[in-house]
């Protein structure tokens, strides 16, 4: 299994792929820090310590990150079938489910290191605006939300991503399904029971955006994990299928 | 011309996805529905329930997606197979060509709107939510049209940063970006993002409850911003695509 990571890294390193969700993440918090520009009757809204760091949490997740992280998912999945280098791999010979494994896995690395470097750029901001008013227990929550949400999104949109290895050739369908997923959490948001159990409003209260009870914190947790089982599940009902399919 | 947008028209029957797609012409009446049924029960007249299904994000986000992502498909297919050597020996004009991909996107807009609107007209008649006049069913499909004819002209620079891409990840990225990019400066300054000019030109008389601010809107200043984007669009697409060999 580390071979392939180290395999799937390698293949990484040669595809424009990493630039292009660096430049989206970038630009994602150069928007935000834009739309801090606007006005309240009590000045403009950066001039609040922490309120870019918080803001851009639920932007980044309803509307970029996870169609960003789904397609990173799916390109990688995809790209064997379309550029014709999944035969060779099978006669290696490599598990098809060891090598989806191990694009998962990639996946849930590079989600979590998109959060860091969006918390990254956004703390350098705050730094810069508002030095004075920024403490160390702040800072460490807002590094624990990100990182939080760089685990909780992967897991969200990980039953889309192996939905995609079924087909080989629907990375459309699931860049589509990852953003109007994403995208109907604004709604979700609106009660207290969608907002605790559906996935991506269930990640924004495991990492600390929304102000939640324990139990339910443990519920969206739950939901979660339900979230990374269904892919599991997933990932081995498409291997079983094949060994049918041979025999 | 005629011939390359009926080709680009046969072209679609190839393609599942471009009818999988019109699905999500349901999903804002179906909140709308949602919410109405469930948060806001006392009080529903028919621009409320339209300015959820059609006017809010509709326009700012889902239609200006799903065009977004219709621009890539289009161009990226080709791109994949190297189809556009064998078009250039034909030989076909390259911006007639791009345009064409164009007219399709308009075509799908107008189709995408109109089926939005029915919907939400049946979602918010069937339901008892608001009874039926035709006086603000015809309001909705003049502005849905209106919608559908801007929001195209507002995703043309997906289309040109598409046809200059062999992969189909940047333009991707750029679609969900210039989205965001567009819901945001609606805050700031509606004349500099051609999505956030439409969401306001739409509403300009001012009888959509929500966007009364719309009233003094620059109509012409608005299309101006659509008109620049579109020819810088239109020039970006010209050099990639001559680039191109």
């Amino acid at each position: 299994m580390q071979k392939l990571i180290w395999a799937e890294w390698k293949k990484l390193r040669r595809s424009s792929i990493i630039i292009f969700t660096i430049l989206a993440t970038v630009l994602v918090a150069v928007i935000v820090l834009l739309a801090g520009q606007g006005m309240t009757t009590e000045g403009y809204y950066l001039n609040d310590a922490g309120w870019y760091m918080t803001m851009i949490q639920p932007w980044a997740t309803m509307f970029v990150l996870p169609a960003v992280i789904a397609m990173l998912g799916s390109y990688m999945i995809c790209r064997e079938e379309q550029d014709d280098t999944l035969k060779s791999l099978l006669l290696i010979p490599v598990s098809e489910t060891k090598l989806t494994a191990a694009k998962m896995i990639v996946t849930f690395i590079l989600s979590i290191l998109l959060y860091l470097l969006l918390f990254v750029i956004t703390l350098m901001t705050e730094i810069i605006l508002h030095f004075s008013a920024l403490s160390a227990s702040m800072v460490l929550g807002f590094f624990k939300s990100y990182l939080l949400e760089g685990i909780g999104v992967f897991l969200a949109v990980s039953p889309i991503i192996v939905l995609v290895s079924y087909t080989k050739k629907s990375y459309w369908l699931d860049l589509l399904l990852a953003e109007i997923y994403s995208f109907a959490a604004l709604f979700m948001s609106m009660s207290s029971v969608t907002k605790t159990f559906y996935p991506i409003t269930a990640l924004l209260g495991v990492a600390g955006y929304y102000e939640t009870t324990a139990s339910n914190q443990i519920g969206s947790v739950i939901v979660l994990l339900l979230c990374g089982c269904l892919s599991i599940f997933l990932l081995l009902g498409h291997s079983q299928r094949k060994k049918e399919e041979k025999y | 011309m005629l011939n390359l947008i009926q080709t680009e028209f046969l072209k679609l029957r190839r393609k599942k996805m471009i009818w999988f797609m019109l699905l999500a012409a349901f999903i804002m009446p179906f909140f709308a529905f949602l919410f109405f049924e469930y948060f806001n029960k006392n009080g529903v007249d028919s621009m409320g329930f339209y300015k959820w299904s059609v006017f809010g994000f509709t326009t700012f986000i889902i239609l200006p997606f799903i065009l977004g992502v219709l621009c890539t498909v289009l161009m990226h297919d080709e791109n994949r197979y190297d189809m556009l050597k064998q078009l250039w020996i034909v030989p076909i004009s390259k911006m007639g060509y791009f345009f064409s991909k164009f007219v399709i996107v308009l075509f799908y807009s107008i189709c995408f709107m109109m089926i939005t609107a029915v919907t939400s007209v049946l979602f918010s008649v069937l339901p008892g939510f608001v009874p039926f006049e035709w006086q603000s069913v015809l309001f909705l499909l003049e502005r849905c049209l209106e919608i559908a004819v801007l929001t195209s002209f507002g995703v043309l620079p997906i289309l040109a940063i598409a046809s200059g891409q062999k992969g189909y990840v940047f333009p991707f990225c750029m679609t969900l970006l210039y989205i965001f990019l567009g819901f945001f400066t609606s805050s700031v300054n509606i004349y500099l993002h051609p999505l956030s000019s439409i969401s306001f030109i739409i509403a300009r008389s001012g009888n959509i409850p929500g966007l009364a601010s719309a009233q003094g809107i620059n109509v012409p200043l608005a299309l101006l911003c659509t008109l620049i984007w579109d020819v810088l669009s239109v020039l970006f697409a010209h050099f990639s695509l001559n680039r191109r060999k």
